[in-house]
């Protein structure tokens, strides 16, 4: 005869009281499992990215969405965001125009309208230009990586990271003080306005800064199959320096002074690939050469004055999924974000005209590598792009290291006739 | 003088790959009729090839070579079974479907490479050969050149003393009246693009350890192919040759000497010209209906 159970035991283990207990616990335990932040507290706040995804410029659009995707994944895993009282997802919406104006117009509109963006980062040039009048318009902020699109009348576009070409100074003002028997370069760039030109400009008021010589200054199109007869004439003028003022040739460049036995020293505003430069020269060819974008593992980012939390982290998080990819706008639209986020709660707001007014009222806004300064009226006319401190980089041993950080804002300040005199000769517009 | 002569050796490297860009184009357009916007891509694709396997995988450089010839050569074949032949009485039908095998490659390459910075393949053969501390070629170039030679005689050979390269020859003349001799159009055309798609992958795979890799490369390469194929006369194999060394040797120079946007400028000028004074070409001949 089986036992009977205690009337305790029956009472506590009912079938009814059994039922109930356990849906309440497998609720517990859902509810243990979901995120701090209930569903009804959470709020999103979508960023758009108005950018190249595909064609030639994909390199400088695609890898900061990547980059911008692992910032807003660690923001939002660590609970969101906290801005004014509320906690914000932040959710990144994107649209490809291929660097393509038209294109670029309708996606800005789609992401104004339909995602309801509260900011839209762009890479700059005429895909910035197209949008402006309607970007204004509608009083929405807008990035650029380009502080040549800022002028009086765009009073809502804000260059806060990269200063594309202004830091270039501080690489030729490195080289000349440590190199004081280089008297001679030659320059060679793409010839277009918004990127070779300028930085031909910025890198003339440099050298010319610095007591160098420019001997020669080669504007090539993006037709060039063989960089042989430019790199043979160049080399000709017998330089001390020779200078690649943008990077999208930078390899074959390289490769052909290699081969044609140059011997002085290379400046470069870019060298992404340099691991690709050294397999195609050597380790020895290329020790010393000079240029601007660090590696994202250089122990000289982890602490001091750089405001990019965990650089070293955000490499191989990128490079872990996107092997390959990287560019310097991985770091550079996150970068942004980030000012963003800072402006944001600040504001304590997200609308973008308050975002913006709380921007700006920063004299100190942080900037990638340290505290920067809102500058730019004495060249574009508005001071609307962050300018501060750069690193200057070098390869050492095979390595990409930074040597030191200059200020790219006190070059600009003493300099900025000079620059304006050089952007001119190029018919550059300057204010 | 260093630069003149260095300048010199420059232009017979240039025409080299110039040729080899344009006689495929020629040879397809010949026998086809079919003006091949693709061939540019074509010659992506073998780069793309050498960077996949040579670079990523580590096949070695020469039998990657060897894969990238019969991969491109594989391609021209489908287009031409089932893109061209179905069109052959209609060339703007070739053309456009030809623009679309473009793009479907250009997003190909965009897929098996990503996006990033162009693509960079390590020579494999490396150093430079110095004469007289005037002239420097690398050994890598001199590879190049030296297929590039090699190719094309072997093409000459073929076409002048076979009777596939006859019939190729003669489909080229008058596609009817070769028909009418007994000649497989079919089989002469799937030849002709074999041929002219082997060349562009072997293009392809020997500029990739020189140049930068990447979806749109295939855009510079049909300009040009199309300056030298003009100038030289259309359909006309010698003439694309003939052209391809002209026109290297005149874009090198006024690249050293003047500018490279004014070397352009002056190559589709030179085109301009020729279609002017005489259309036909340098060695093109007049056709009467």
């Amino acid at each position: 005869m089986a036992k009977t159970p205690p009337a305790v035991f029956q009472q506590r283990f009912s079938r009814r009281r059994f039922l109930g207990t356990t849906i309440a616990g497998m609720g517990a335990a859902l509810t243990a499992s979901m995120p701090r932040i209930s569903v009804a507290d959470a709020k999103t706040v979508k960023i758009g990215m108005n950018i190249p995804m595909t064609g030639d410029y994909a390199p400088w659009g695609l890898p900061g969405l990547y980059g911008c995707e692992i910032i807003a994944n660690n923001l939002n895993a660590a609970g969101g965001v906290e801005i004014g009282g509320d906690k914000y997802m932040i959710e990144m919406a994107s649209y490809d125009h291929g660097y393509d104006t038209e294109k670029s117009v309708q996606g800005f509109k789609k992401l104004v309208l339909e995602d309801d963006v509260k900011m839209v980062m762009m890479l700059g040039g005429s895909t910035v230009a197209s949008i402006i009048p309607w970007a204004m318009r509608k009083k929405m902020l807008t990035t650029t990586l380009l502080p040549s699109d800022i002028t009086p009348d765009t009073p809502y576009l804000v260059a806060t990271c990269e200063s594309h070409p202004l830091y270039n100074v501080t690489g030729v003002e490195w080289l000349a003080e440590k190199n004081p028997d280089l008297k001679t370069a030659v320059i060679i760039t793409t010839n277009d306005i918004e990127y070779g030109k300028q930085s031909a400009a910025t890198y003339k008021a440099a050298f010319e800064v610095a007591g160098i010589d420019v001997l020669d200054t080669n504007f090539h199109g993006f037709d060039v199959v063989d960089f042989a007869p430019i790199v043979s004439s160049l080399l000709a003028k017998k330089p001390d320096i020779f200078c690649m003022a943008t990077d999208v040739y930078t390899t074959p460049i390289i490769e052909q002074l290699f081969h044609q036995g140059y011997e002085g020293k290379i400046v470069s505003c870019t060298c992404d690939g340099y691991p690709d430069v050294i397999a195609k020269t050597s380790k020895e060819f290329v020790e010393g050469l000079v240029f601007q974008f660090p590696d994202f593992d250089d122990p000289k980012l982890v602490g001091g004055d750089v405001n990019f939390p965990d650089p070293g982290g955000f490499d191989a998080a990128f490079n872990k999924d996107h092997a390959g990819e990287w560019s310097a706008v991985a770091w550079e639209y996150p970068s942004i974000l980030l000012n963003w986020v800072e402006s944001a709660q600040a504001a304590g707001s997200i609308e973008p005209t308050e975002v913006l007014q709380a921007m700006k009222s920063d004299e100190s806004p942080a900037h990638t590598f340290g505290p920067g300064k809102w500058w730019g009226a004495a060249l574009w006319g508005l001071d609307n792009a962050v300018i501060g401190d750069w690193p200057v980089v070098a390869i050492n041993d095979g390595r990409a290291r930074i040597q030191e950080f200059r200020s790219v804002y006190n070059w600009c300040e003493t300099n900025v006739a000079e620059l304006s005199k050089q952007m001119k000769d190029l018919d550059l517009r300057v204010a | 003088m260093e630069l003149f002569l260095q300048s010199i050796i420059n232009s017979f490297i240039q025409g080299g790959f110039f040729a080899l860009w344009a006689v495929g184009l020629v040879l397809v357009f010949g026998v086809m009729g079919v003006v091949n916007f693709a061939h540019g891509e074509l010659v992506m694709v073998g780069a793309y090839t050498i960077w996949l396997l040579h670079s990523q995988y580590g096949m070695g450089y020469i039998p990657a070579l060897g894969m990238a010839i019969l991969l491109v050569l594989l391609i021209g074949l489908f287009m031409e079974r089932f893109l061209f032949r179905p069109k052959r009485e209609d060339p703007l039908g070739g053309l456009i479907n030809s623009i679309g095998v473009l793009f479907i490659l250009q997003v190909a390459a965009l897929i098996v490479g990503g996006t990033g910075p162009a693509k960079q393949v390590a020579p494999p053969f490396s150093g430079t050969l110095i004469i007289e501390e005037i002239v420097r070629v690398p050994y890598q170039r001199l590879f190049s050149i030296a297929v590039c030679i090699a190719a094309l005689s072997l093409l000459w050979f073929f076409l002048t003393k076979t009777k596939l390269g006859w019939s190729l020859r003669a489909v080229a003349l008058d596609r009817e009246a070769a028909a009418l001799q007994g000649i497989n159009i079919n089989r002469t055309s799937m030849i002709a693009i074999g041929v002219s798609g082997a060349l562009a992958g072997l293009a392809g795979a020997l500029m990739a350890p020189i140049s930068n890799i990447y979806p749109h490369m295939g855009h510079n390469v049909i300009i040009t192919a199309f300056i030298v194929t003009i100038v030289g006369g259309i359909g006309s194999l010698p003439g694309a040759v003939f052209a391809s060394v002209l026109y290297a040797f005149l874009h090198t120079f006024i690249t050293a000497y003047f500018s490279g946007t004014i070397a352009t400028m002056s190559g589709l000028l030179i085109m301009v010209l020729v279609l002017i004074v005489k259309p036909t070409g340098i060695m093109g001949r007049r056709i009467s209906e």
